[in-house]
């Protein structure tokens, strides 16, 4: 019949019309994945050399290296986790298991939310009234705290949304032996969704490897070496920040280095963070 | 009695049943017609009862069929279980009862024409009767449902064995007066005992038609009353 | 004459079976709807007793009242009485986790923790028991061997719990409850997720462990609750409707309701 193939070709139109508009979308946003890979490596390649790690921040003119800078970011990405985390992971506990069934996890749940896309500038101000102002000058310390308060939500949410996804007879077996509540948790659900709650740290890691703003008000920078927590300390994007906008080339050269390490940093701890969820999943 | 909710089960049933209903009538037609042949001395009916013991057989082996078929099939429980079970009996039973008709329709010829006075084949058919009776009524009732009538039934076979007994001992009397009587009577002793007989299996079948309808079993004293093989008392 | 054979096969069966557990006018909730009405039940010790009966019947409730697994969830309740060897055991003085060491349970679906098969075991022991490593070796392999499953698993006890299969995990759950030394052991629908010949190997297993054990197994298979069981209990819509032998149960039953169950005259 005439009409059911005419029906059908145009159904194969308008298939082939969506297909094509869906790759170039995806060609379209990959290209400009393409397009900043390229020109981070290109422009930041050349200045990768031995020196970059050894060496503190030059004066401007002058030859130097960014190891202040990836020390302090280290530094202080690692306090910031050690205080996040552990907060993120007992919240994101006790929501998904004591207080599955309260009122205070919806509301909870919603707030973490919205601090979780909260605009990290917010945060760096927050920090700033909560502890700058009042000690009377910038610490690493509290560019730590401002990176930990944007590690919760993201440690918050993923430890969640794991344990919720640890099937509820696996509770009940644990329980029925006659394990304690605690027991069930530490023993049964956590070893569930450790992979899971893995990759939400890896993630909470990539995030704040890179934020600029709530350094800009905590930990400022810092010109040399320093591991005096109590004292303003570098960290790689506020450098990058202070070089990238300097007219002087040796700067530009290390800002452009700079962003090629953060950027090759959190797509590796992304790569690792999928292969732990795609093993899961395997199973 | 609601219906299964797979239908065909149902059905598989009814072909069971109407199995059962069918080698009853056919039960009750042979003996009808083996004690007409034998009191009239009908040799042609007399054949035709021994072919229909044929019919009779082949039922039974597909009842039989049917009945293993559907326990492997539908693991029946309950009264579908006693049902199929006890229809596996009760076609048992009826087979039985077909060849003792058909024994007696193959002694039509051997007692002739001549044989029984006319007090002899009054017992003798009043005694038929009564079994004929039984045997109409036990499927009858079973298919009814009535599990009290078949009680009763069961418990009506003493009247048979009474009449046995007096039927025994008129024929006894009978040889004893003129010895020329002797082969034609044993031949209606013989058919006597295989009335008796009947009554015996269709007192069975109403004991399975009870235990299918009740799901109990009748008590185990049935009673009899065939004194010919019990010892006179001592005077 | 005395017969040879007495067989009056119309006699009540009196022999008296001590009771394990006693349910006395149940009642349980779900926020404010009855899901049980007003059980009343008696579990002989050392045997087998089945609850059917169709979807949302209750039989799968009454089961988590055993063990007050229920009291994971807010909003659901239980009254009335359960004596466990005549104790109370839904009085609020009543220590679950140790109600739960004397009344174990496996579910529908085999849940294996996820450690190693050595671990799955030794975690239950564990939690109440201080014994060395050999000893510890042993009730694992006791335990493995009673679950039938030891042959297969010796040579790989650490191997992950899941990555054996659906029978086997669901074996190696048995055996995981074995090991604590229960008195009670309560089975949801413990095959209904296997295959033909692991659902056999279970019920072998049940077979053997009723010697020992009292156990419980809810079921949707009535041929299954005929095999295993001595007694069975047909439940609806939350009321016990007959509770009898079993092979009474299935050959005549005194409920109709319970006659239309099992020959498939529902609905």
């Amino acid at each position: 019949m005439s009409t059911a193939s005419s029906l059908h070709q145009s159904r194969k139109r308008k298939n082939g019309v969506m297909m094509a508009l869906c790759v170039i979308a995806a060609g379209i946003g990959l290209a400009w994945l393409a397009l900043i890979l390229g020109a981070l490596l290109y422009k930041g390649l050349s200045g990768v050399s031995l020196a970059v790690f050894t060496q503190m921040t030059p004066p401007p003119g002058d030859a130097g290296g960014l190891l202040n800078a990836i020390y302090g970011s280290i530094v202080m990405t690692i306090i910031g986790i050690l205080v996040g985390t552990p907060i993120g992971v007992l919240a994101g506990t006790y929501m998904a298991e004591y207080g599955r069934f309260s009122k205070l996890t919806t509301v909870v749940r919603f707030i973490n939310d919205i601090l979780l896309s909260a605009p990290s500038i917010i945060v760096g101000l927050f920090v700033y009234e909560l502890m700058v102002r009042p000690m009377g000058h910038f610490s690493a310390i509290a560019g730590a705290v401002a990176l930990s308060i944007l590690v919760i939500p993201v440690v918050v949410r993923t430890t969640e949304d794991m344990l919720n996804l640890v099937p509820n007879a696996l509770r009940e077996a644990g329980t029925a032996i006659g394990a304690p509540r605690w027991v069930v948790i530490r023993s049964v659900a956590y070893r569930a969704a450790m992979s899971g709650i893995v990759t939400g740290i890896l993630l909470a890691i990539a995030r704040i490897s890179g934020e600029t703003a709530p350094l800009l008000f905590t930990a400022l920078n810092n010109q040399f070496w320093s591991s005096n927590l109590n004292a303003p300390m570098a960290s790689l994007p506020v450098t990058i920040f202070q070089f990238a906008l300097s007219p002087y080339e040796e700067w530009q050269q290390l800002a452009w280095t700079g962003a090629l390490i953060i950027t090759l940093t959190v797509l590796a701890l992304s790569i690792v963070a999928r292969s732990l969820t795609g093993r899961r999943e395997d199973r | 009695m609601a219906e299964h909710t797979v239908a065909s089960f149902d059905e598989d049933l009814r072909q069971i049943s109407r199995l059962i209903i069918d080698m009853g009538d056919l039960a009750g037609a042979m003996v009808g017609a083996s004690t007409r042949a034998l009191l009239e001395s009908d040799n042609a009916m007399a054949q035709r009862v021994v072919s229909d013991d044929a019919i009779m057989d082949a039922r039974q082996r597909e009842l039989d069929d049917r009945a293993i078929t559907l326990i492997a099939k539908r693991q029946p429980m309950a009264d579908d279980l006693r049902s199929v079970v006890g229809a596996i009996r009760m076609a048992g039973d009826l087979e039985r009862i077909g060849d003792l008709a058909k024994n007696i329709a193959k002694r039509v010829g051997s007692v002739g024409v001549s044989a029984a006075p006319r007090d002899l084949s009054h017992s003798i058919d009043g005694m038929a009767q009564m079994v004929l009776i039984q045997v109409q009524a036990v499927i009858h009732e079973y298919t009814a449902g009535d599990a009290t009538a078949l009680a009763k039934l069961r418990n009506d076979d003493e009247r048979i064995d009474v009449k046995y007994t007096s039927v025994f001992r008129e024929l006894l009397t009978y040889m004893m007066e003129d010895p020329r009587n002797i082969t034609a009577c044993t031949h209606l002793l013989f058919c006597a005992k295989n009335l008796e007989r009947i009554g015996d299996h269709v007192t069975n079948i109403a004991e399975n038609a009870y235990y299918v309808l009740t799901g109990t079993q009748l008590p185990a004293n049935r009673p009899k009353q065939d004194e010919t093989a019990m010892p006179a008392p001592a005077a | 004459m005395k017969p040879m054979l007495s067989t009056d096969l119309n006699a009540v069966d009196t022999t008296v079976e001590k009771a394990k557990i006693e349910v006395k006018d149940l009642n349980f909730y779900y926020g404010q709807s009855k899901a049980l009405k007003n059980i009343n039940l008696s579990l002989p010790e050392r045997s087998v007793t089945a609850f059917i009966g169709p979807s949302g019947c209750g039989k799968s409730t009454l089961l988590r009242v055993l063990n007050r697994i229920y009291e994971l969830y807010p909003k659901q309740s239980a009254e009335g009485q359960v004596l466990l060897d005549g104790k109370n055991i839904l009085d609020r003085s009543q220590d679950l986790n140790l109600l739960r060491t004397k009344i174990g349970m496996v579910f529908q679906k085999p849940t294996p923790f996820p450690m190693s098969i050595y671990e799955n075991i030794a975690f239950g022991v564990r939690l109440y028991e201080k014994i060395s490593k050999a000893e510890m070796d042993n009730r694992v392999e006791l335990a493995l061997k009673r679950a039938a499953l030891w042959n297969e698993v010796k040579d790989k006890l650490n191997a992950s719990g899941l990555s054996l299969s659906g029978g086997q995990q669901q074996r190696l759950c048995i055996a995981r409850t074995v090991a604590v030394k229960p008195e009670v052991i309560l089975l949801d629908e413990p095959a209904s997720a296997l295959d033909p010949l692991s659902t056999a190997k279970i019920e072998e297993l049940i077979d053997e462990l009723q010697a020992e054990y009292t156990i419980v197994i809810v079921t949707h298979n009535m041929q299954q609750a005929a095999r295993v069981s001595r007694q069975t209990a047909f439940m609806y819509l939350g009321e016990l409707i007959e509770f009898d032998r079993t092979e009474k149960i299935f050959t005549s039953p005194r409920e109709k309701r319970t006659q239309d169950y099992i020959t498939g005259r529902f609905g």
